[in-house]
């Protein structure tokens, strides 16, 4: 039920990840959900998906790596589409 | 492959907040409890109960989650401590940023217990840590028995789990065995009491639960100030 508000936050967080590679598109975002973190990832996909369709992030992908007995709800990392060179922010 | 790691929290901003939170409790020296349940669980009526037999004096204040409506906090104002509503306007929980807005100034008037009742829900309450010291989960016997097996989430987390409306165990077809060893296949330790709101039975325990983990907080405020 809360899914939409956890895409939400995905977005911003890969959102301001980005501005630390400037000219950069993310092609994929890795978030690690643990069993008991209370989301249902197929919830998320779909929410993930609706807000990304018609936005400057599409076509942004998500990965889920579930994690058995685990409690976490981590943004993992970002795929970026070229070599990052990261700068300071 | 064009990989960065990250590795933050998804929901950094309200762990922020609730970081926050817990450090001025635990200043200030103030339990706080959130109580999670399914709508109809029985957690007004707990708190109720609660309020009225708590000890003459107690500095201790509610906030109360639900999507619409004042009915809940009308009904807690009966016992003469603060009470303050919280409607989300839709959310299906509460938000550590949503407990920082109605704290309305109660710690620095040396609060005790702040007790937070969530939002009827056994799900999304589960992901937003409000800065509380335990978060206490009701279940009533009107429900299954399976409840923490389909919703692990909460009863993981939850420190205690109330069984609540026991006075219907002659009605209704609930197996309290089964309901007790399935809490404690998701979380071994889990403390569980059964209570009653409309006969009292359990409530003596519950506020003697409640007084030592008021004293506990007390007599180790630095101590749960690094809990989650």
């Amino acid at each position: 039920m809360h899914e939409m508000g956890i895409a939400s936050s995905i977005l911003t967080a890969v959102h301001k990840e980005l501005l630390r590679y400037p000219g950069h598109r993310a092609e994929k975002v890795g978030v690690r959900i643990g069993e008991f973190a209370g989301v249902d990832t197929e919830s998320l996909r779909f929410c993930f998906d609706a807000l990304v369709k018609g936005t400057e992030f599409e076509p942004l992908e998500l990965e889920i790596e579930w994690r058995r007995a685990g409690e976490e709800l981590d943004l993992a990392y970002l795929e970026l589409e070229d070599a990052p060179q990261e700068v300071a922010v | 492959m064009n990989r960065v790691a990250i590795e933050k929290k998804v929901l950094s901003e309200n762990d922020r907040i609730a970081a926050q939170l817990r450090e001025a409790l635990a200043n200030t020296g103030t339990l706080a409890l959130n109580f999670i349940g399914s709508p109809g669980a029985g957690k007004t009526a707990l708190l109720e109960k609660t309020l009225q037999m708590l000890p003459h004096g107690t500095r201790a204040a509610v906030l109360t989650g639900d999507i619409q409506t004042e009915n809940d906090a009308i009904r807690l104002r009966r016992y003469g401590y603060p009470v303050r509503q919280i409607t989300t306007a839709g959310a299906c929980h509460l938000d550590a940023r949503m407990v920082e807005n109605h704290l309305d100034g109660w710690l620095d008037k040396g609060l005790e217990l702040l007790l937070i009742e969530n939002v009827g829900n056994l799900v999304c309450p589960t992901s937003y840590d409000l800065g509380e010291d335990a978060k206490v989960v009701v279940l009533s016997v009107a429900e299954g028995e399976d409840k923490p097996l389909k919703y692990p989430g909460i009863f993981r987390k939850a420190e205690l789990m109330i069984l609540n409306k026991v006075d219907l165990l002659p009605h209704v077809p609930f197996q309290v065995a089964a309901a007790l060893e399935n809490a404690r296949r998701i979380h071994p330790e889990i403390e569980i009491l059964e209570t009653s709101c409309t006969t009292g039975a359990g409530l003596d325990r519950w506020m003697n639960w409640l007084a030592d983990r008021a004293k506990r907080k007390i007599t180790e405020p630095r101590a749960s100030a690094s809990g989650v």
